[in-house]
């Protein structure tokens, strides 16, 4: 039978012969169309038009495509994360969850507004303008909600960069030419924002090589008063479309992310991914934003995934109404496209306004004035349904709960239990720890990441309080968490981190996610603030794979349940599943954004040693749980012992650090993490370009104890004369172990010694990584 | 003239982006300073009352970002347009002796407009400088140090000590200072042009990352022949407080004031004094 009858109109329109389909017509139809929805789903749309008796039109399908895909509408992930990550209440939320952005109250006034996305499937095939749009889509989704845009952060992950070539999969790109062209991407577009980057992290290993993760994250602030939704008020307000034009780049985006890449991705879905122009969107942020301080918006929503599609049936659904759509309005790049292509494509730089008819003149004008184009394109209506018109040809009249509800599914999930499979094999005890400590100082996953961070603006808007890397001129070392001064007139800031822990998530994915929490809050905590919220990007394989969405089911439960005993919200998410090529799925990869509060910002205290003579503290518990430790993957340990992490030992330590914090009684303060205590006090050092002398007796192995990942532990240098106070501060366990001084790390354990230089630890830590990237 | 009647327009056009952070350095000094996009001088696409003109302000700011992208050459659109429709009005307020600085990306369309190093007049027709990619061939975000090296010529730099040593950083992929072959650097030594140069830690000649792109002479400033007009690749608006300073932590918050603040003090003192 015939899939597609033309209907006869002066422009491309098809109706997509529906009614009397068999299911292996639907499928082929699905399949040909490139809409992605799997039988069950086509049937259900059958189903409907059965009722309506008639077939849809092509674009009414694309419609209800976009709206149904896994990227829209979360139809796998709802219901496991509506147990566990969702409804956490705290006094802080303003809007969390329900809106692209989760919005937080800062002080009395003002609310801090948090997004983090991912942007993995475009940013595989083309690096550059992948991360670039995934900087552009991330910063609308705040801008969005009436807030000015502070910082930007980027956890990325790739395959190892010394692979051979050889060892690349079909169809795979190398990731040093990956991780170059996304880190260039951002430093491009972000840069060119005037926003600075201020966090992230950068994590190798080979479950990403053929499936790079690139999560981008924004945070901004509002005044109160001005937030706005993204939703419509009343009818008859006017949708105006403004900013960049629409043109057949990135379509069908959201069906490409919601499925796996295959060795022909890129010849196939290369129209999948979008153009950015910073220089658009740049204006289009400032005139959004007068706009809304003028009081001129009803409603603002970005062009994100779904294209226009998606934008006006949300925004109308959300406010309780309708659209009615003249798409023949809309400015396009190319003159030639099918009413279908407008209005699914996802081009970028594009913002939606909801406008009282009075105020559209206002609008137009204020647009012009930025050089933002704005074109209106159609009404809201008081009807839940979507109309589109092309011309005078009525082209879809769609129930709007039926359209955007879309399906939820409760998938099969299967937990599988990682760490009993493994076979325990303890690596010997080394000769020599000094050489062991150099080698994991030189491994991509903890060497210097400055090759990164300085292509990165990390201080326009003169608002970075403490920078990325902190410490000596000339030496500085890696910073626990950014602290930004959002208002003039105010010394209270916003801290922020980024984490996760994939090779402990991937042996068990509950303790792992856990661990990540703990480490972000390690983190907020270091610097001297008190962990406010988090928003979290998970990135894992098929979620139709009962295995895969047991790994996310366990990460949901161990996010849900370390964030409702500290009663820390999660505001702000993005799912990102078909993470996976026929190599294998990613390690699943919750990454978490989290921000803290600080009451005066000029009393944040950065990671450097300070001073000659002063001691310093372990504050924490180490325990020989190796499972998923970087040294174990370094010298090729098994263990299905994992650390884990005791949550009311996390919130007492977290009272006591801020406690001391808030007395005065830290100098300098590190967190724990990847490469243990080892790592963290060299780092110390060489950002304070100053040596240690440390003494350790434990029953544990040396470098068990020197290596080990044990969560909930900081390392502290303190006054001398403040020692008294800082101890009594403490009823969980720390320990005086030396103190520092001279140029070298010197550290004595259980009579293995280490003794060398800062010069020597500074060169394999600091030029690793710019040696792979062939500086 | 009194702090408050200092009228200091920040200009602006798409892609700006340090407006917000120099508007504030001049008015936090009690400067009525303001941001004004360039459709403003020049009248186009705004109401009545956001129309404005060169001539009533009395320093002329140029921020940093990526005018219009900056595709072609940092700073060359930007350049090339206000040149083309504000060209006699700057050439006046120059010659009046009024400040115009540059910072970033606004230095660079100081030179691509001809207002540096403008050796022999007001403008120059053509570019007689450029600011070309890094040696590094990438974006550097970095603390600098600069040496001042005229405290005496240009009206920006009155308040520092000479050969004082202070800290902007820099944040930019176009910034290696070189000179068009019709200009030694001699000429620029006579004339006290050299405002800024880069320095390693202990004054001494500074290798790289402390020469951050490869700037010719280790030159981060200049300013034209009568110290008005300044241009620098470093951004002393960044540091204007103490704690945005990179090693704040270190050095304690006891001096209330960050390196760069001293520069917008100088120009509004010299502005005060002379208008």
């Amino acid at each position: 039978m015939k899939h597609y009858i033309e209907r006869d109109v002066p422009f491309e329109l098809h109706e997509v012969n529906i009614l009397g389909a068999e299911d292996e017509d639907l499928e082929e139809i699905s399949r040909e169309s490139g809409v992605g929805l799997s039988l069950d789903e086509m049937k259900m749309v059958k189903e409907h038009f059965e009722e309506l008796d008639r077939n849809p039109t092509d674009l009414e399908l694309e419609a209800i495509g976009q709206a149904w895909s896994e990227h829209c509408c979360y139809k796998s992930s709802k219901p496991i994360l509506k147990d566990t990550v969702f409804d956490i209440e705290a006094p802080q939320n303003i809007y969390v969850i329900e809106e692209d952005a989760g919005v937080v109250e800062f002080d009395d006034e003002h609310a801090y507004v948090v997004a983090l996305e991912s942007h993995n499937h475009p940013s595989a095939i083309e690096p550059y303008g992948g991360a670039a749009t995934g900087i552009g889509g991330i910063v609308r989704d705040v801008t969005c909600m009436g807030a000015q845009p502070l910082a930007f952060v980027d956890p990325l992950f790739f395959g190892p960069l010394d692979m051979d070539y050889e060892e690349l999969p079909s169809g795979t790109k190398h990731p040093r030419y990956l991780f170059n062209g996304v880190v260039h991407g951002i430093s491009d577009y972000g840069n060119r924002l005037g926003i600075p980057t201020l966090a992230g992290m950068v994590y190798f290993d080979e479950s990403y090589t053929s499936n790079c993760l690139v999560n981008v994250g924004c945070i901004g602030i509002a005044k109160k008063e001005e937030l706005i939704r993204s939703r419509v008020k009343e009818p008859g307000d006017v949708f105006i479309v403004a900013g960049g034009r629409t043109g057949r780049d990135g379509i069908h985006g959201v069906t490409f992310a919601s499925d796996e890449l295959r060795e022909d991705s890129e010849e196939e879905d290369i129209g999948a991914v979008q153009l950015g122009d910073p220089i658009t969107k740049e204006p289009l942020i400032h005139a959004s934003l007068e706009l809304n301080r003028k009081n001129l918006l009803q409603g603002m929503k970005d062009f994100g995934g779904g294209g226009l599609s998606c934008v006006a049936g949300e925004m109308a659904l959300a406010g309780g109404y309708g659209a009615e759509v003249q798409l023949h309005k809309v400015p396009l790049k190319e003159d030639d496209m099918a009413p279908w292509e407008i209005w699914v494509s996802e081009s970028q730089e594009r913002m939606m306004y909801a406008v009282k008819e009075e105020d559209v003149e206002r609008v137009l004008e204020i647009c012009k004035k930025w050089d933002v184009e704005a074109t209106r394109i159609g009404r809201v209506i008081d009807e839940k349904r979507v109309k589109v018109y092309y011309e005078d040809e009525k082209i879809m009249d769609l129930d709007l709960e039926f359209q955007t509800g879309g399906p939820t599914y409760c998938r099969p999930t299967e937990i599988v239990e990682y760490t009993e499979e493994v076979e325990e094999e303890e690596p010997e005890l080394p000769e020599d720890h000094e050489k062991v400590l150099l080698e994991l100082l030189s491994r991509d996953n903890i060497n210097s990441k400055e090759w990164v961070i300085r292509q990165y603006d990390h201080e326009v808007r003169e608002n970075t309080i403490l920078k990325p890397l902190q410490g000596v001129l000339g030496n500085q070392g890696p910073g626990d968490a950014s602290v930004i001064k959002p208002l003039e007139g105010s010394f209270k800031g916003i801290t922020i981190t980024t984490d996760v822990l994939p090779s402990l998530t991937s042996l068990d994915p509950k303790a792992g996610a856990m661990n990540t929490l703990d480490e972000a809050i390690r983190n907020l905590v270091s610097v001297g603030s008190r962990p406010h919220s988090f928003a979290d990007c998970l990135n894992f394989g098929n979620p139709e794979i009962p295995e895969r969405l047991g790994d996310f089911k366990r990460v949901a439960e161990g996010l849900g349940e370390a964030a409702r005993s500290l009663n820390i919200p999660f505001v702000s998410g993005n799912v990102s599943f078909y993470n996976q090529t026929e190599y294998g799925a990613v390690k699943p990869t919750p990454s978490i954004l989290a921000c803290g509060l600080i009451e005066d910002v000029r009393e944040s205290i950065t990671m450097d040693l300070k001073e000659e003579s002063n001691p310093v503290y372990l504050v924490g518990e180490t325990k020989g749980a190796m499972g998923g430790s970087e040294y174990y993957r370094m010298v090729g340990g098994n263990t299905g012992k994992v650390p884990k992490v005791d949550i009311e030992r996390l919130e007492t330590s977290m009272e006591e650090m801020l406690k001391a914090h808030s007395e005065g009684l830290i100098r300098s303060c590190h967190d724990i993490s990847l490469g243990g205590l080892g790592v963290a006090l060299s780092e110390m050092c060489l950002a304070g370009n100053m040596g240690v002398k440390i003494e350790i007796a434990t029953e544990l192995r040396s470098d068990d104890f020197l290596f080990s990942e044990s969560p909930t532990r900081w390392l502290v240098e303190v006054d001398e004369e403040d020692v008294d106070e800082f101890e009594k501060t403490f009823s969980v366990p720390i320990n005086r172990l030396g103190v520092t001084g001279g140029k070298d790390l010197h550290i004595d354990i259980n009579s293995e010694v280490i003794d060398v230089e800062l010069e020597k630890i500074r060169e394999t830590w600091k030029t690793s990584l710019a040696e792979k990237m062939g500086e | 003239m009194k702090r408050e009647d200092v009228d200091v327009a920040v200009l602006r056009i798409e892609g700006t982006n340090c407006e917000e952070e120099s508007y504030l350095a001049f008015k936090r000094l009690g400067a009525n300073a303001e941001k004004v996009h360039l459709k403003q001088l020049l009248s186009k696409d705004v109401l009545e009352d956001e129309e404005r003109s060169l001539d009533g302000y009395d320093i002329l700011m140029i921020p940093g970002g990526f005018s219009a992208g900056d595709y072609i050459r940092a700073g060359a659109i930007f350049g090339a347009r206000t040149k083309s429709a504000l060209g006699e009005e700057l050439k006046n307020f120059v010659e009046t002796g009024k400040p115009v600085l540059g910072v970033c990306n606004g230095f660079q369309i100081l030179v691509e407009m001809g207002l540096l190093p403008a050796v022999d007049k007001t403008i120059s027709q053509v570019p007689k400088a450029a600011l070309e990619t890094n040696d590094s061939n990438r974006f550097e975000c970095r603390p600098t140090l600069l040496k001042v090296e005229d405290n005496s010529n240009c009206v920006f730099t009155r308040g520092y000590k000479e050969h004082e040593i202070v800290l902007y950083p820099s944040a930019h992929k176009e910034g290696k200072f070189v000179l068009d072959e019709s200009i030694s650097l001699e000429e620029l030594e006579k004339n006290d042009q050299i405002v800024f140069r880069y320095t390693a830690p202990d004054g001494g000649e500074p290798e790289y990352p402390w020469n951050p792109n490869g700037s010719l002479d280790n030159i981060a400033g200049i300013c034209n022949p009568e110290g008005n007009v300044l241009g620098l690749m470093p951004h002393p608006e960044r540091v204007f407080d103490p704690y945005t300073n990179p090693d704040w932590t270190r050095k304690g918050l006891k001096e209330n004031r960050g390196d760069g603040k001293t520069l917008f003090k100088s120009v509004l003192e010299y502005v005060e004094d002379n208008f």
